[in-house]
């Protein structure tokens, strides 16, 4: 679809719009409060950082659905699994400590294993199935 | 969620005179109150559904309970008949005059006494409302009778395919004369909603137009260019004495009503389609205010760009827009962007050459989410001359 065509939007739209300039306005207001200078006052990093973040957050729920899920034994078998799992599932002291661009740089990681892990998933022998759920495709979308 | 229309009707304070405006007989469906019925716990529910408060007895009306969503209401205030200029403000000029905005009116017979108030207050010629006879009882019918000629239905429907440019410069046309006092996209809402709009807009533009600017020395004239300016309304909302506010619009008629209404600011027509008619690095501050969000992205790429071009380094860009689209977009004339694809735009419009100065979401008091937002960059880059 265009971008310029009018299109129905739905509640999920206006949430996620919503969502979007809610969580840009805190992001503003967090680098302006904390004064983090690579941060604060520049819009390219500002919506940068928001998208990192969703990144974050979207690798978290995944990998949390295929722990719980009945593949979740037959991935933690594989050694790259159980490294995100530690990686982004446990609770770590360091994520309170980093300074702004340590944080940035584990976004940006976070960013590249969602990347992988997507790539991994829709090659392996279960791709088709994964491919079945919205989700999963929206996820794609979004990052490859 | 869609505002929703609220059946409303004027509401006449009248205080010690209300026995002889109620003998009046005033038209339509309306509401009197006399000075017992605005007490604070009565007073809420006497304007619940107001449309507009005409104050007939200024000297005893309680103006500090005005608070809250009652600020929203339009006052028509009618001015005590032989009190000159100068005592007036003594008198009303804290607790009545410096409350009244844009969507606000006085009715007054004395020319004299309305110049000099006008000028004092920054007022336009279109708030006065004209009466020949200032007694309460006789001024309430002539007040009546301009407020019901201005309430004639002005619902203009989406014909066709919308298309940005020939919409807003028909709809401007059309409308311009029938309701030079209400903001263009919000004149089917009536004025209360107009007026309850403004204010929230104001709150959340008024800190960033002082932040603008900034340390400017006074006696430096401060350049403002607002896009698709419409009726003119927030040439009020700058100092006019030390400000050269420039207005552009589409629409012939919306720069003729805005002219008449602000006749000390300069409005023009955008002849060319996207190309504002100012030198590079002409004004300090480019704004719009609920107007890119009317446009399809290769307009509102060419009008940020345009609006970086006319701005000098170092000066502000602003713009107030929806960022979030609800169900009736798809009947109405919003293209959805959300933040940050405007974000993008406004980078790649201006190669980067901005920083974020503020950012501000925006919750009208009819809607149930957050739908408007704020966006303050600066230009970065060294001026090309001085």
């Amino acid at each position: 679809m265009a971008e310029n065509e009018f299109y129905t939007p739905t509640d999920l739209d206006r949430l996620r719009m919503e969502n979007e300039l809610l969580a840009f306005e805190v992001r503003f207001l967090k680098a302006r409060s904390v004064g983090a200078p690579e941060l604060a006052g520049s819009p390219i990093s500002l919506s940068r950082m928001t998208h990192l973040e969703e990144a974050e957050t979207d690798l978290k729920l995944l990998l949390s659905r295929i722990k719980n899920s009945p593949l979740g034994p037959v991935a933690r078998t594989n050694r790259s699994f159980r490294t995100l799992e530690d990686r982004y599932l446990k609770p770590s002291e360091d994520a309170m400590t980093m300074s702004s661009s340590q944080r940035v740089a584990y976004l940006e990681g976070a960013e590249r294993d969602l990347a992988l892990l997507l790539q991994r998933l829709g090659r392996g022998p279960l791709g088709v199935l994964f491919r079945r759920r919205k989700n999963f495709r929206t996820l794609q979308e979004r990052y490859l | 969620m869609m505002p929703t229309q609220r059946t409303e009707h004027p509401v006449y304070y009248a205080g010690r005179f209300s026995d002889d405006v109620a003998d009046v007989g005033l038209p339509g469906n309306h509401n009197i109150l006399s000075d017992w019925d605005v007490l604070p716990p009565q007073l809420s529910a006497a304007l619940e559904r107001a449309s507009v408060l005409v104050v007939l007895d200024v000297f005893s009306f309680p103006f500090e309970s005005l608070t809250g969503d009652l600020q929203d209401v339009p006052l028509v205030l009618l001015l005590p008949a032989g009190s000159d200029a100068g005592l007036l403000t003594s008198v009303f000029g804290l607790a009545a005059f410096a409350r009244l905005g844009f969507f606000d009116r006085v009715a007054v017979g004395d020319a004299g006494v309305w110049a000099e108030l006008r000028r004092r207050y920054g007022w336009v010629e279109r708030q006065r409302i004209e009466v020949e006879d200032d007694r309460p009882e006789h001024a309430a019918a002539e007040i009546s009778a301009a407020l019901e000629a201005e309430s004639a239905p002005l619902t203009r429907s989406l014909e066709g395919d919308y298309e940005a440019d020939r919409y807003w410069t028909e709809r401007g046309d059309a409308l311009a004369g029938l309701a030079p006092d209400r903001a263009i996209c919000s004149v089917n809402h009536g004025l209360r909603f107009n007026k309850a709009m403004h204010r929230v807009q104001a709150s959340v533009l008024s800190p960033q137009f002082a932040a603008a600017r900034g340390t400017q020395a006074e006696e430096v004239s401060f350049d403002v260019l607002e896009v698709g300016a419409g009726v003119g309304r927030w040439a009020a909302g700058f100092d006019l004495a030390r400000t050269r506010f420039t207005g552009v619009d589409i629409s012939a008629g919306m720069v003729e009503a805005a002219s008449a209404n602000f006749p000390e600011c300069r409005f023009d027509r955008l002849v060319e389609a996207s190309i504002l008619p100012y030198g590079d690095e002409s004004f300090d501050l480019a704004f719009s205010v609920t107007v890119m969000h009317h446009n399809p992205t290769p307009t509102k790429l060419a009008l940020i760009s345009e609006m970086w071009r006319v701005t000098r380094p170092g000066g502000r860009l602003m713009f107030l827009e929806d960022f979030v689209s609800g169900e009736w977009s798809t009947t109405s004339t919003v293209y959805p962007m959300s933040v940050l694809k405007f974000v993008e735009l406004l980078v790649e419009a201006t190669a980067g050459q901005v920083v974020l100065e503020h950012v501000e979401s925006v919750r009208y008091p009819h809607d149930g989410f957050t739908r408007g937002g704020l966006l303050s960059v600066s230009k970065l880059g060294v001026a090309k001359t001085w």
